[in-house]
């Protein structure tokens, strides 16, 4: 039983991560209805800048470097937005054009950061962590703050959607954009927004998972990808707190079942969950009914 | 021989086998529309099967894997081949009935690095991260083969193989299975209210489709002797998207040009370039940039591809009801053509043009 409140305690840790990551993919995806597949790339990218400013440039606390590397990276999906992806979207009314750019995209992305910062495994200069004793977990410092951060994300985009004017165009974009823009709703700007959001997220996400992992790696995002579609499938895609239900419910079965099971095949369980999804609630736990 | 032809003759195998590829998610993506985002999923399994079909039985080997049937050549490449559809028939039967294009991409993608990973980490099953080797060269004994006439002699079978599949694909796409495809891609539930199966149609599609994958993924194994995980991440299917969205969605031909730009000249051309001192690999990575800077530049200006899909129309249709463009109810016009391409395609009656 130890052994299953140990398990749980990391679960608690990677639904954190995915919660951050699947908030951000869901976000974008209820705004623009189509899937950033570049979206682990978006992940590795905010985790390599992160590190750029922690160990070589400035020399910043890894936390604060934080900070710089996930609103860069926002910057950055923006800019993708204005000049690829957004243009891509509007000319070509069928998902498969902008699929397929997003793919390329997350190609690139990754052979950027290849040739930058080739394929060596590395990790953030930050303080050796001793391993605190809290209730029957055993947690770091920083897996702790990790947690904290995503709770205190997770409250904010609830109170952004619910009551600020940001939240509301946005989630009535996400119902319907064009009655949303008939009623003044300035779509475009909301996209850019959103897209801003979006890619903050990624990179924090992904900056997290190289804390929470204590080593970044190029390919990281991308393996960690499906984890995040079978967090936002189980949920039910586009809608934000379906997100966060499926990153709770992934996070801690892919932990504790590593518990029981070979680790290396995890994440596989996130996939089998997937397709049990798909099987018997194929909408997801939370969709709405018409957009099945 | 010498190292100049050996180059070429590798050049020219990779050319019918990525001909092969690109003929099989042509049929799947360009005929019938199906986003499949796992597509080298299904090649790897090919090559997998194919592999473990020729070697012998594992024991001595040092290797781990299933089977080792030790059959010769043209069984075990159809055995790979039908490996992939089988695959292919259990995905489909999940997937595609209850998911929408880009969910079920999602699911494909996932599916891909799935089974990358249960490959990469279940040694039992292919020998894990180390992938197999030793695989036999077909007829390279009973002729004599040595390792540098193999190469031309392999590119030949290829050849051959990638003309036989050809001819195949050529007689599905004029046949009404074809133009039934088709018109799934281009409107699935007017196809359906016209009385046919679509998931039924798109299950044939995703069988025949797989069955060129594992083929294509049966003759790398063989001509490579090796296969391992890191051949086949999710990328490699954006390299066989990139093959047919250049040659043209929707046009064999097509294929065999996208297979020459993409494959040829631009991954395994570069690959003969000397690397920059000190950036061990940055070729290849730049060239990976390349590729994906292409493609989106071919996306936007030319859509269509540098074969455009003929627009075909019926021999029924009367000059009276004939459209002046496309999009009528028996000319398809594909997801990448714009409708004043059909302007060009003749006389709009009496003709059933011949697809090649």
């Amino acid at each position: 039983m130890a052994q299953f409140w140990l398990a749980f305690g990391f679960g608690l840790v990677t639904a954190s991560v995915l919660a951050i990551a699947a908030v951000g993919l869901s976000l974008q995806f209820g705004i623009t209805n189509y899937i950033n597949f570049a979206y682990g790339d978006f992940m590795a990218l905010g985790s390599y800048l992160t590190y750029e400013v922690n160990t070589s440039l400035l020399h910043w606390n890894v936390w604060i470097a934080l900070v710089f590397g996930s609103l860069a990276m926002g910057v950055i999906a923006v800019l993708l937005n204005r000049f690829l992806l957004g243009p891509f979207a509007r000319r070509f009314q069928r998902s498969f054009f902008v699929l397929i750019v997003t793919f390329g995209l997350s190609l690139i992305m990754l052979n950027v950061i290849y040739s930058i910062w080739g394929t060596n495994v590395r990790s953030y200069n930050m303080p050796i962590e001793q391993v605190l004793h809290i209730g029957p977990f055993l947690l770091t410092r920083n897996q702790l703050i990790v947690m904290a951060i995503s709770v205190v994300l997770m409250v904010l985009v609830h109170v952004m959607l619910k009551t600020t004017r940001l939240g509301k165009s946005m989630r009535a974009m996400s119902d319907n954009t064009t009655l949303a823009m008939t009623s003044g709703i300035d779509t475009r700007r909301i996209t850019t927004i959103t897209w801003f959001l979006s890619g903050t997220l990624a990179g924090l996400a992904g900056t997290v998972l190289a804390i929470t992992e204590g080593n970044l790696t190029p390919a990281s995002g991308e393996l960690f990808l499906f984890v995040i579609f079978a967090a936002v499938i189980v949920g039910g895609v586009g809608s934000i707190y379906g997100a966060m239900a499926g990153a709770v419910l992934i996070g801690l079965t892919t932990e504790v079942s590593a518990a029981f099971i070979n680790p290396a095949y995890k994440l596989d369980i996130a996939f089998i969950i997937l397709i049990l999804t798909l099987l018997f609630r194929p909408s997801g736990l939370f969709a709405r009914p018409e957009r099945a | 021989m010498s190292a100049f032809w050996y180059y070429v003759f590798t050049l020219v195998f990779f050319l019918f086998d990525y001909f092969i590829l690109a003929m099989g998610l042509n049929i799947q993506y360009g005929e019938t529309g199906i986003l499949n985002f796992a597509y080298i999923g299904f090649v790897a399994i090919g090559a997998y099967m194919t592999g473990v079909a020729g070697m012998p039985n594992a024991g001595t080997s040092g290797q781990h894997y299933i089977l080792g049937l030790n059959l010769p050549f043209p069984i075990n490449l159809i055995i790979g081949g039908l490996s992939a559809s089988a695959l292919a028939f259990l995905v489909a039967l999940i997937t595609l009935r209850r998911l929408r294009t880009d969910y079920l991409a999602m699911v494909l993608i996932s599916l891909s690095l799935v089974l990358y990973d249960i490959s990469n980490n279940f040694i039992p099953l292919f020998n894990g991260a180390d992938g197999l080797y030793n695989v036999p060269e077909p007829f390279a004994s009973a002729l004599k083969l040595t390792t540098n006439s193999f190469v031309p002699f392999f590119a030949g079978v290829a050849g051959v193989v990638a003309l036989i599949l050809w001819f195949f694909m050529s007689r599905i796409t004029r046949s009404p299975l074809g133009r039934t495809l088709r018109a799934i891609r281009d409107d699935p539930t007017v196809a359906s209210a016209l009385g046919k199966g679509v998931f039924r149609y798109q299950l044939t599609s995703m069988l025949v489709g797989s069955f060129y994958a594992g083929v294509g993924g049966g003759l790398l194994i063989q001509f490579g002797g090796s296969f391992n995980p890191t051949a086949w991440l999710p990328g490699e299917t954006f390299v066989i998207f990139a093959v047919i969205i250049v040659g043209g969605v929707g046009n064999n031909v097509g294929m065999l040009v996208g297979a020459l730009v993409v494959e040829t000249l631009l991954i395994h051309l570069p690959a003969f370039l000397p690397a920059i001192p000190g950036h061990p690999g940055l070729i290849e990575y730049i060239d990976t940039m390349v590729i994906g800077v292409v493609l989106m530049i071919m996306l936007w200006f030319r859509p269509q591809g540098i074969v455009p899909e003929r627009v075909r129309r019926s021999k029924f249709l009367l000059p009276d009801f004939a459209p002046s463009g496309g999009g009528a109810v028996i000319a398809p016009t594909g997801p990448a053509i714009p409708t004043e391409e059909a302007a060009g395609a003749g006389p709009p009656f009496f003709i059933e043009e011949k697809d090649v």
